[in-house]
């Protein structure tokens, strides 16, 4: 049967040029990301894997022998315990901004009125004006001789200063003093779109206000908490500044570990190591977050 | 009947307490901008003239040069970048392209120690790129780019995309289509990115601290290298002109917007 056989030999032509071209597509959009996640993303992260299982001179040198103590230094040791703190304190930020922020987003979206935009507007303005300086102006009002504890001292309160900063207490409040405006966004973006028919069927079926809320707001603003939960655990767990300026050398995270060793001590391999240990929690989080939430979710967040 | 207006209630108490919590810190910057008080900590008496010393302090112009000049680049950049991206991520259908979007959130989600760190062992062990302009300007695109491809590639996916195809229907190439079509179409996302990414990349203080080097100082790395002297009242100025511009920028985007939604309805 020639007929036929030149027929799919044509189609397997058509599909070849089809397939080339495709190529040609993803070559024409999409190298410069490719390029950009292979040489800037993957390549740095592989040479950081390589000096993490390597061993540092008395100088701040790169000696070229294999060694597992980095990482057995993090996994066994007093780094791993800082891991942990670092997981623990970003659930704990995630948890107070969800209790902070819902009520606020809950009153912008029913009662804000004609006034919804300048709430929103007054909560974006702090999250978009200079982090480094927001942090210090945190510090400069609870700091020991911030404007908190000199106001004390001086209506005779209190009589000695009390030692707010380089506690747990400090390293949480600026956390959430920090990200809370990244909660309170999405929650109030989910709350303003819930169907309002909704919520009266509720309460006409009977539902009290307390049960309408746990029952029908709550579940359905779900997307909104996720989001903002995504924007507020993901930047806490890694954060560097907050522990250096709030916590000092006494509360650690693990992003300061990172920082001391490359900025401070010059030990490229611990630093790798750490660095490397850290990016490892971020994906596990990132991969339960997708499981979890679903990509959409995610890239939405952004 | 009394209960159901004591819930609003307190949760305007609520509301109130949590803007305050937001605004208490930036507030006193501002007020101590405006104070004689030599370290910028409490108040005594009215002055302009932390003002002016901002002015005439050459080390504080150059950081600011620096930090708009590395800002601009990056937006103009990782904008392409994001836009190219984002419109093939949408149209192409290909194995392999969930990894592709995963991998591009990566740098969005690692911590920006780790990207910093990563990066300065890469620039300075292996490819040996003086540290600096290019080392910085390649560190931004690279954690702002992927902050583009979503951005752009959210609204991409509400968008009426007819026009092109009635386009290339009717004979236009696909580079016409793109600059008379479809460009001008997603010119709201593109802007949109644009905004986000620049405060984005003036603001970095992690990354640029890891892969700057010596001698390129950025505006927030002034500031983090007066905060570890001590405050200096300088630092307030700085803040509360980074207040103020945000608030003249978010304002000036919601008057455009407002006045766009009114000219496209009528």
């Amino acid at each position: 049967m020639p007929v036929l056989d030149d027929m799919s030999a044509s189609q397997a032509q058509a599909k070849k040029r089809e397939k080339r071209k495709l190529t040609l597509d993803i070559t024409a959009y999409l190298s410069p990301i490719i390029i950009i996640v292979v040489v800037f993303v993957f390549a740095p992260l592989a040479i950081i894997l390589f000096f993490s299982f390597l061993k540092s001179g008395p100088y701040g040198q790169i000696i070229y022998t294999f060694t597992f103590e980095n990482i057995a230094a993090i996994l066994g040791g007093g780094y791993g315990k800082v891991f942990l703190k670092s997981v623990y304190l970003a659930i704990q930020t995630n948890f107070l901004c969800i209790l902070l922020g819902y009520p606020i987003a809950y009153y912008i979206a029913r009662f804000g009125g004609k006034r919804k935009v300048l709430w929103i507007f007054l909560i974006i303005v702090p999250s978009w004006s200079s982090y480094l300086i927001r942090l210090y102006a945190l510090k400069t009002l609870v700091g020991t001789k911030g404007t908190i504890n000199t106001l004390l001292i001086n209506i005779g309160v209190i009589s000695e200063p009390i030692q707010i900063l380089y506690t747990n207490f400090a390293v949480t409040m600026a956390l959430v003093f920090a990200w809370l405006p990244f909660m309170i966004l999405p929650i109030y973006a989910a709350l303003d779109g819930l169907d309002r028919s909704v919520l009266e069927a509720a309460t006409d079926l009977g539902a009290t206000p307390f049960r309408r809320f746990f029952r029908v707001t709550l579940p359905l603003t779900r997307g909104g908490l996720l989001a903002g939960s995504i924007l507020v655990f993901i930047p806490t767990v890694g954060e560097w500044l907050v522990p250096h300026i709030f916590g000092g050398s006494k509360i650690m995270m693990a992003g300061s570990l990172v920082a001391h060793k490359f900025t401070a001590v010059g030990n490229i391999p611990q630093g790798s190591s750490l660095a490397i240990m850290l990016a490892a929690t971020l994906v596990l989080i990132l991969y339960l977050t997708i499981k979890w939430g679903g990509r959409e979710a995610l890239e939405k967040a952004l | 009947m009394k209960k159901r207006k004591l819930a609003p209630k307190i949760l305007w108490i609520l509301s109130i307490l949590t803007l305050i919590f937001l605004w208490a810190p930036m507030i006193l910057v501002i007020v101590y901008s405006f104070s004689n008080n030599k370290y910028g900590s409490s108040w005594e008496g009215f002055t302009l003239k932390w003002y002016v010393k901002l002015a005439t302090n050459d080390q504080v112009r150059d950081a600011l040069m620096r930090s708009l000049i590395i800002a601009g680049v990056t937006v103009v950049v990782s904008t392409l970048i994001g836009t190219v991206t984002a419109y093939g991520l949408y149209k192409l259908n290909f194995k392999g392209k969930n990894f592709l979007r995963t991998s591009i959130l990566l740098p969005i989600v690692f911590p920006s120690v780790v990207t910093g760190s990563a990066l300065l062992v890469f620039f300075t062990r292996l490819i040996h790129l003086p540290l600096g302009y290019p080392s910085i300007i390649i560190a931004h695109i690279v954690f702002c780019s992927p902050l583009a491809v979503f951005i752009i590639l959210g609204r991409m996916q509400r968008f009426d995309w007819a026009w092109e195809e009635a386009a290339l229907d009717l004979g236009a190439t696909p580079l016409r289509t793109f600059i008379r079509v479809t460009g001008p179409q997603l010119l709201p996302a593109i802007m949109a990115s644009a905004m986000l990414i620049f405060p984005w990349s003036f603001d970095d203080f992690v990354i640029t601290y890891f892969v700057a080097g010596v001698g390129s100082t950025t505006l927030p790395i002034y500031v983090f290298s007066q905060l570890r002297f001590g405050a200096t009242p300088v630092i307030n100025t700085i803040g509360t002109l980074f207040v103020t511009v945000t608030m003249l920028g978010m304002l000036a985007v919601y008057f455009v917007q407002k006045m766009g939604k009114s000219s496209s309805s009528a």
